[in-house]
Parts: structure tokens; sequence; C-alpha cells
């Protein structure tokens, strides 16, 4: 009657409830977690950007059948089929350039304040297509002394010249 | 050369390696105490609804909660599968960056307490696929308390040859028992024998009937039960 | 070699004759040939040095952008690129460090950007935005010499990307008779405004420094080295924020050297870590880390690529021999909420420290940093 039974497994196996990891374990978990979010902002892959775009914009529309990961992976397949397409045709510099120069030449860049009906009065027919997109609404909101200094006054070209900090004393 | 600054490190409580069964039982208290180590309670879930609804707002402090409040179980989960710490600890921060991600189209139709769970076995399950019969034991040491475990001293004293063994030697025997099972097998003893969960939140959690789930759970007590007849049969001298 | 010990001699370029001196230089470098086929060598070696630029400013164009912020003072302008292809960017502090609403011009589109972290005290900022990039590869600053030639492409005022030619002028601990929190390369490269967060190219393509400000009579700009970015990106995957370390000793000029080395310790802080490191006032300091000293300024270096937290091998030579010690750093004290006192008294939190922010020579306190 040296048998295990069932109750007795059970009891031995009660040891595992006590194999705990070292001490301090647990309250670095939280620090190792946040560092590795960190990392992984810094190094998120086109892929899963897109993925987590689509799968986003799916749930957005609130479509129940439309969050499973097969749509998702669908949009995901046009997504990158689109952005390599955009890649392959990336302008040379030179060419950037040519576009850019056509809206310099004009007003500075209004992006921040020029409503929609001002951004199609600027435009003219001389005007290369791209340029348009750079006189269009911002994608962010103003902020109002945003309004009113880019009216009045072309944006400051950052160069300092003196450095942003100094050391006063030789220790460390 | 000298180092200065370095926090103080917690002495460990783990038990000496050959500390024999027999001490235990010579040094168990009179007064039996309840163990510490009771299968956790499980949590509030109203707390966790409201934990989830802030996380899905935007307040990544709210997810940091969660991760506290569920670190100490899942680790225990996965670890018990795995017998790996560095693949429990890895697993583990996949399963939570996973549920981070996730969380956005959590619609609260189970559980959090279920879901994370589902997440946490699930990716341990297609972990342990991956990686095949061969594994490394990497066992963490076994906590004082168990001096308390008035259930686990009762099981010790009634077989000789395990009375007679190391707590270590013993341990190791019960990782390769559990190794030795299918590794679905290996989950539902875990969940039940060892985090102490009933037959219908397993069910919940892997998603099938509480009938398999009890299926499952003969068998694998049948295998336990004739790998540790071989330790019987060969007992540490 | 990365110093010259005499460099201090080196006759200043008035900037008329940077174009001669820079051509000649390179072509001594470059050129194997002969005097009798001067001519022709002279040639080659031209075309090829423009045929390099020419070949780094098409690779790299694409990864340096224009950036768009606004800060109290209005809009502004200036130059960044890309040091990762998941869009991490670097830019200057005085670009990124204090403005929002950041909008990053890449590929014809206007895209919104973040910001990551920023560093006064290098005076960098990192700003990220959700696409895919192209990046510069990074190079190592501690192979460039006076002269080496290098490359910068910005964004000067409302132009084009524009690239620059030049050299390295020197590695200066200071300006104007303040120090570096660095050492900063000297570039004899003319920058315009909107220039800062520009890359500091080498002939290979890699990145070796960002342009932060130009020197006043413009000819020439600083940059810090790429080093400094990358210690700011890696304190801020370690630790959410950069982490400046700190051991507490003082450094002055011992009259004569020891093991090439003019920096004395002369005061050890009563607080740790500094106590109980080991170090001894009187310790002539010899390396701290990967920095090697050998002048008082060599400090400065010393003490920024110090991570609080790390443990660091301090090596000292003391009664003619060498010891090294590991110290723990600490926090910097004017980045500690709550800095102490040597007695170990706290400060009230209302006098917190800063690190030391530079004022604009002449001009009026709130104006406009950019002349």
């Amino acid at each position: 009657m040296d048998e295990f039974n069932d109750n007795e497994i059970a009891k031995l196996l009660r040891l595992k409830r006590y194999e705990q990891p070292p001490p301090g374990y647990f309250e670095n978990f939280l620090h190792e977690f946040h560092r590795r979010q960190r990392d992984e902002l810094l190094r998120e892959p086109l892929w899963r950007i897109c993925l987590d775009r689509g799968h986003d914009f799916m749930l957005r529309l609130n479509l129940p059948a439309l969050t499973s990961y097969p749509v998702a992976v669908t949009a995901v397949l046009v997504c990158a089929a689109v952005i390599s397409l955009k890649l392959y045709q990336t302008p040379a510099p030179a060419s950037l350039a040519a576009q850019d120069r056509s809206v310099s030449n004009g007003q500075p860049l209004q992006v921040f304040a020029t409503p929609t009906n001002n951004a199609d009065a600027e435009w003219t027919l001389a005007s290369p297509a791209a340029t348009r997109f750079f006189s269009a609404p911002s994608l962010r909101n103003p902020t109002e002394s945003a309004f009113t200094h880019t009216r009045a006054t072309p944006p400051r070209y950052v160069l300092d010249s003196v450095p942003v900090s100094y050391e006063t004393t030789f220790k460390f | 050369m000298t180092e200065a600054g370095l926090k103080d490190v917690n002495p460990s409580i783990a038990l000496p390696a050959a500390r024999r069964l027999t001490d235990l039982l010579s040094s168990a208290p009179e007064v039996h105490v309840k163990s510490k180590r009771e299968p956790m309670d499980k949590p509030r879930t109203d707390e966790d609804q409201e934990l989830v609804a802030r996380t899905q707002a935007g307040d990544a402090a709210a997810f940091d909660r969660l991760v506290v409040k569920y670190t100490p179980r899942l680790y225990g989960l996965i670890y018990n599968m795995t017998s790996n710490h560095e693949d429990t600890n890895d697993l583990l921060q996949d399963v939570f960056s996973k549920a981070y991600k996730a969380i956005r189209g959590f619609r609260g139709k189970s559980s959090f307490y279920t879901w994370i769970h589902s997440i946490a076995v699930n990716m341990t399950l297609n972990f342990l696929k991956k990686r095949g019969r061969r594994y490394q034991l990497s066992l963490d040491d076994v906590d004082a308390s168990i001096q308390n475990d008035k259930e686990f001293l009762e099981a010790t004293a009634t077989s000789s040859p395990v009375r007679e063994a190391d707590l270590s030697e013993l341990q190791k025997r019960l990782n390769e028992a559990m190794m030795k099972l299918s590794d679905e097998h290996r989950a539902v003893v875990t969940m039940f024998h060892i985090q102490g969960m009933p037959h219908a939140e397993i069910s919940k959690i892997l998603r099938v009937s509480e009938g398999t789930v009890r299926s499952r759970l003969f068998y694998a007590n049948r295998h336990l039960q004739s790998y540790l007849d071989e330790f019987r049969k060969n007992p540490v001298s | 070699m990365r110093r010259l010990s005499n460099f201090k001699r080196v006759p200043r370029f008035g900037l008329l004759r940077v174009g001669l001196a820079s051509t000649s230089v390179i072509v001594i470098a470059f050129s194997g040939a002969t005097p009798s086929r001067a001519g022709s060598a002279e040639e080659q070696s031209a075309s090829s040095i423009s045929r390099q630029v020419k070949d780094v400013f098409a690779r790299a164009a694409k990864a340096v952008v224009k950036i768009h912020a606004i800060d109290p003072h209005g809009e502004l302008c200036g130059t960044g690129f890309f040091a990762d292809p998941t869009g991490t960017l670097y830019t200057a502090y005085s670009v990124g460090g204090e403005a929002e609403n950041f909008t990053v011009e890449f590929n014809g589109k206007k895209i919104p950007a973040r910001q990551v972290v920023t560093d006064i005290r290098s005076g960098l900022a990192m700003l990220k935005i959700d696409t895919a990039t192209p990046a510069l590869p990074v190079g190592k600053s501690d192979e460039l010499e006076v002269a080496t030639p290098v490359v910068t492409i910005g964004f000067p005022l409302d132009l084009d990307e524009t690239p620059n030619f030049g050299m390295i002028a020197g590695f200066d601990h200071k300006y104007l008779g303040r120090y570096f929190s660095t050492t900063h390369l000297r570039v004899n490269a003319t920058t315009q405004r909107g220039e800062a967060g520009a890359p500091l190219l080498n002939l290979k393509g890699e990145v070796v420094g960002i342009i932060v400000s130009s020197l006043e009579n413009g000819s020439s700009c600083y940059a810090v080295p790429i080093e400094a970015a990358e210690k700011i990106r890696s304190d801020f995957v370690r630790f959410g924020e950069v982490r400046h370390g700190w051991i507490g000793a003082n450094v002055t000029e011992a009259p004569a050297p020891v093991e090439g080395s003019r920096a004395e310790i002369t005061e050890i802080s009563a607080t740790p870590p500094a106590t109980g490191s080991g170090l001894r006032s009187g310790d002539i300091l010899l390396q701290v880390g990967k920095v090697k000293v050998r002048e008082p300024e060599d400090v400065l270096d010393a003490s920024f690529f110090l991570t609080a937290g790390d443990v660091v091998p301090i090596t000292v030579a003391r009664g003619g021999e060498k010891i090294t010690f590991d110290v723990q750093a600490d926090v910097h004290p004017a980045v500690k909420n709550v800095p102490m006192l040597p007695d170990g008294t706290q400060l009230p939190a209302a006098a917190t420290l800063k690190f030391n922010r530079a004022i604009p020579l002449g001009l009026q306190p709130g104006s406009q940093r950019t002349p």
C-alpha cells in the first residue's frame, strides 16, 4: 500500500507552490517591463506599425466582424503594397528640392495658420501639384500665439551662437 | 578595490540543498499555522474592470497596477509549465506586452483574469511546442515556509523513500515527472493542483469542456503516479 | 591620434584662407604623385573628393529632414536626421528641447513628431515619427583628427537641403571662456540659421556629430560628438530618462605630470559615492571608464559619460603605482530634486539646481536666442 494515489500526488505537488523566484524579482519585473516597452518604442518594425494601425482603424469602425485578424492582415497587405509603391517612387533629392523651391520663393510656409480657403487661393496652375500639400491645413491645431506670429513674421531659423549649457568646475 | 553605494541584498530564505525531509518533520511546529502558500484567492474582478477601462482610456499606470497584481500568479503558471526560470521571465514579459497591445480590443466578454490567463497558457504552449522535447531545468529555490505546510509534510511522512530523500532531490524528481507529461496535461495539473483553480475556471481558460478538464487530470495523475513509482523503486540512498 | 598636444599653437585660419588650406591639405593627404605629375594628380584627387562628397550627400540626404515646431516665441525651424529605420530623430536641443507641435518634412509630407527625450546638458533632443525611414550609419568621432574632411547636410533658412563641405578645425573644451559639457568638435564649415541639428558626416557617410551652434563670425560651427547622442538614447532605453552620473571628486592642475596626466584630485566630497570609493585627495587621475585623462579639462568628458547607477572603473596614480577602483556613480546633483549639502542637510525644494544655462551674449533676457 505504498502506492501513490491522487491524493498523495496532489500533496507532493504542493512543493511546487513553494518554488519562488529570487528575492526582488517581482519588484524588479515592472521596471524591466517598462524598459522593454521603451526599447520596442524605438525599434518598432514597419509590419508591426502597419498591423497596429490597421487593427486600430478596424476597431474604430466598431464593426465586430472586421476586428478579426484575417481582416487586419488583409488591411496590412494593402497598406504594405501602398507603402512599398510610395517608397519606390521616392523622388530624388534634386526633384524634391525643385518642388520646395517653388513654395519657398512665394510666401513662407504657413502650415499652422492657413485656413483651407486661403490655401486654395494661393494655389495657381503654375505651382507643381506637390506644393499644394504644403499649403494645406496643418495636421495639428495651431496655438493662439502661432496664429498671430506666423501671419506676421517668418519662422525663426535656429542656430544658436552659444551652446545651450556650460560647466563651471572640474568636478565629476 | 572597493564598491560603494550598493543596495543591501535581501538574504535568501531558500532552504539549503541537503536539507532532509526528516528534519522538516522533526522541526515542524506543534501548532500548524495556515500556510501562506494556499492557492491564491481569485482577485476581485470589479477592480480589474476599472483598471482595464482606465487602461483603454490611456492611463498607462492603471495597466502597471494590473501587471503588479497578476505577475506572481502568472509567474507560477508559466514556471510550472516550463520548469525554467529564464524562459518563464521572457514569456511573462511577452504575455504582458501582448496584453498591453491587445487590451484596446478587450470587450469584457470574459473577465480580465480569464483573458490574461488564456494569453499566458497559449503563449506558453506555443513556446513549449517550439522548444520540443529537449528542455533544460532551471529551477527556483524552494521557499522555507514549506516547513509549515501540513499536507505536504503528511504526504512525505507516509512514504519511506520519500521521507529519506533530500528536498532538492524530490524537487528535481517532481519537475522531471512533470516534464514527462504532455504539455496540455502539464497545464491542467499546474492549474488544478498547484494553482488551485476549480475545474470551471480551467475550462474557461482553455476553452474546453469541464469534462475534458477532468479527464485530462485523470490521465495526468495516472502518468505522474507511474513516474513517481519509479522514484519509489529507485530511492536515493 | 585625436588631439595634438600642441594644438593650441595651430594658427586660426581666416575665412578666405580656408578654401586654399583645405585644398592643399587634401591634395597632400591624397596624392602620392611625383612633382612632375603634380598637376594631373591634383585634378584626380580633387575630382575624387568631389565624387566622394556628392556620393555622401546623395546617400545621406534622404535621412536628413526639416523640423518645424512652436515655442513661446512662435514658430521655429531646424534640422534633424534619422538614427534608425523606425523614425527616431536626433536634433539640437535648441530645436527640439523646449518646443511642441513638432512636424517633420519627409518624403514630401509633413508628419507629426513627438518628443521622446531631451538633454540640455549635451544640447540634444530626440524626436520620433511613426514611419519607416532611412537612417544614417553611426561612425566614431574618435577617428576624426584636425583637418579630417567632413560634410554637413542641413536646411538653412527657408532653402532646400544643402550640403556643406569643410574640415575638423579642432576639439574644444571651451568657448568664450566657458567650458562645454563635453568636448565639442569645431568644424570649418559655414552653417546658417536653420541648420541646428544637422548631421556631421565623415567621407564614409557615417554620422560623427550633430551641429548645435555657430561661432560668432559664422565661419565655423560646433558639433556635439555622436557618442553623446548615443548615450542619451541608451539611457532612455534603459531608464526612460537621461541619467547623468556623479562621483564627487574635485580636480585641479598638478604642478607636474605624473604618468602622463596633470589632473590631480584635490577634494573628495564627504558623501557617497566619493566617500568610500577609495579615491584620495592627491591621487592623479588617469582614466575614468573609457575616458583617458591627461588634463583637468578631460574630467568634463569623464563626467559627461557617467551614468548614475553604473559601476565605473577609475584608475589613479598614487605613490608610484596605478590603482583601479570600481565606483558606482550616483545621480548628478544638478538633476536631483532636492540637492544635499556636503554635510548631509537637504536644501529646500525651491532651491533646485539645473545644469548651467548659457545666456546669449548681448541680448535681453527672454528674447530670441538666435540673432
